[in-house]
This record gives C-alpha cells, structure tokens and sequence, in this order.
C-alpha cells in the first residue's frame, strides 16, 4: 500500500530535495510551508508532473491549531502518515552577547518545539499501524556548536537528544526514529553568506564543496525506507566529511 | 452490552495485548492494574491505550491515560461506557 509522507518545510531547500526523494521512492507527499503556499505548490506540482503524489498545505508548526489541522486533514484524506519528517526549522544568528531573548525563543520555538508538536500530532496513528519512520533534520551546528547560533545549537542539540529519547520509547512498536544533520548546504538558508565567508566555509569541508539539498535527501529517503528497520536512535551526519 | 459483557473483554484485552501469562478470569474487577496488582507500568499503559482504541472504537485523549480511567477493570469499564455513551 502506498505510505504517506509528511515533510514539514518541504516547499523550498532541503525539505523540497527530500519531497522529490520520496516522491520518487513512492510515496504520497504531503509536503507543509509556514505560509507561501505558493512556493509549497510548486514543488508538489513538480511531483505531479514527474508522476509522484503530492499535497502541499499551510501549516505553521508554532501554532497548534494549525498542527491539528495538519494531521486531521492527513487522517481523514490518507488514514495518517507513515513517514514524518520534521524539515522545518528557521535560524536568527547573532553572537550571544547581543541574542535577543525573543530570537532564542522563536528558534527554539520553530526548530525544537515544532517537531515536538507535529511528532505528537502524528505519532498515535502510526503506533495504530506498527510501522513508522520519523526523520529529524538536524545540523551539525547541534552536534558541534557553531559561532552566532546558540540558539540554533541550541535547538537542533536539543532535537537530537528528542530524536534519541524516541527512539527508546517506539523501538519495539515498529517506529524508528533517526536524525540527519546536514553540514554546509546551498540552499536559501545560506544564500546571505559573503563571497568570503563562502571561501571561509569551503575551507573547512574537506571535500571543499558545499553539499546538494539531494545529497541530504539521500540519506533521508533510505532512512525512511524499509531497508533501514534496524537503524534508530542516530545522528547521521551528511557534511562533506567536516567530523 | 452490559458491564457482565464487557468486563470479560476488557480482561481478555488486558491479557492479549500485554502478553500477560495468565488466565483473564483471574483478574479481580476492583484490584488496582498499575503497581501493586497486576504491577503494569507506562509502557503497558500505552499499548492499553491502543487497543481500546482499536477493539473499542474510542478516542482516548492524553491527560486521561493513568488516572482513574485505567485503576482497575471496573475504571476502564466505567471509562468505556462513559465514552460509548458521550
């Protein structure tokens, strides 16, 4: 039977990479965005054409209502998802010293709490069914710390141990749950950075490139296979060999 | 169905979805489920929570799981109607 998929941010970036990705491995995508729906209906138009199954809604994983909404609708059209990834995530970087109180909150809010509402909203219809798979979308940031992203360390360290925490609780009901923490990848998210900082970055990954949204994809698409049902409870690192 | 039907079921659900090897009559109506009694823990309680769910067609909302509604087989009956009848 065909599973569906949820991929929280999965209009534009990474979230657009991981749509196509398992959209392509068979799966019906139903692929969320803050608020540009637009943008959201493009990727799922994208699918369509390229024969996959998509559905693109509005969800905002700060408010709960539209969380809610989120999963009724994905209940009632499809008998709930299988597959969760939780992509979503938004970055407010400044050094410490000058971090606003309400910038570690909102990234708090939307990277770490987000995927604590929809993950919640979703997780009960797939205990019913024994199987699932949820995908954190993490970064090394969290693993590692990163200069100007406390909050943001913060959040996706946080993630990573939810995503460990789990795993322990759905391991014997057929739920796996994993991480990917991408490194330096082009995408919107870091199309700000300066020439120099590029270079600076670039310098730093061995493999002296930034990475592809396909190449993160890659890794969550067999993540959120049938192949990976002995894997739970990991940080999959993606970076161009940084560790 | 009456609660001389339904008690037998809720013990039969007890002991099937918690692999419990015992036989389900022996299950006092009024014993606690949790701790001491048949000493079930939270991981039991949610795999309780999933079959009323699907062998009673019920919704059961978070913060009613643990409390009264699951102290003892009478509790989870009492629960049950009470949901059947909302």
């Amino acid at each position: 039977m065909k599973k569906t998929a949820v991929v929280t941010g999965g209009s534009r970036g990474i979230g657009r990479a991981i749509s196509l990705e398992l959209a392509a491995s068979g799966a019906r995508v139903v692929l969320t965005c803050q608020k540009d729906l637009g943008r959201a209906e493009q990727t799922a138009e994208e699918i369509r054409q390229a024969g996959g199954e998509a559905l693109a809604l509005a969800a905002d994983v700060l408010k709960p209502e539209e969380v809610k909404a989120l999963a009724d609708r994905v209940s009632a059209d499809f008998g709930g998802a299988e597959i969760l990834v939780n992509n979503a995530g938004v970055i407010k970087d400044s050094l410490f010293p000058f971090m606003k109180e309400e910038d570690w909150d909102y990234v708090v809010d939307v990277d770490l709490k987000g995927a604590f509402r929809v993950t919640k909203a979703l997780v009960r219809g797939m205990l019913h069914k024994g199987w699932g798979r949820i995908i954190n979308v993490v970064s090394v940031s969290g693993i590692s710390g990163h200069v100007g992203q406390a909050n943001y360390s913060a959040a996706k360290g946080g993630l990573i141990a939810f995503t460990k925490a789990l795993a322990q609780e759905l391991a014997t009901r057929g739920i796996t749950v994993n991480a990917v923490a991408p490194g330096l990848v082009d995408t919107e998210i870091i199309a700000h950075l300066k020439e120099e900082a590029r270079q600076e970055f670039t310098g730093r990954i061995p493999m002296g490139r930034f990475g592809k949204p396909e190449e993160i994809a890659a890794v969550v698409g067999f993540l959120a296979s049938e192949k990976a049902s002995y894997v739970t409870g990991q940080v999959w690192r993606a970076d161009g060999g940084m560790a | 169905m009456t609660r001389e039907e339904l008690a037998p079921k809720v013990k039969d659900l007890i002991v099937r979805r918690l692999k419990l090897e015992i036989d389900p009559k022996t299950i006092d109506d009024a014993a606690p489920l949790f701790g001491e009694g048949l000493g079930l823990d939270s991981i039991d309680a949610l795999e309780l929570v999933l079959g009323l769910e699907q062998e009673f067609h019920i919704k059961v909302e978070d913060e009613e799981v643990g409390v009264k509604a699951f102290a003892s087989v009478n509790a989870l009956c009492d629960f049950i109607e009470q949901k059947k009848t909302a």
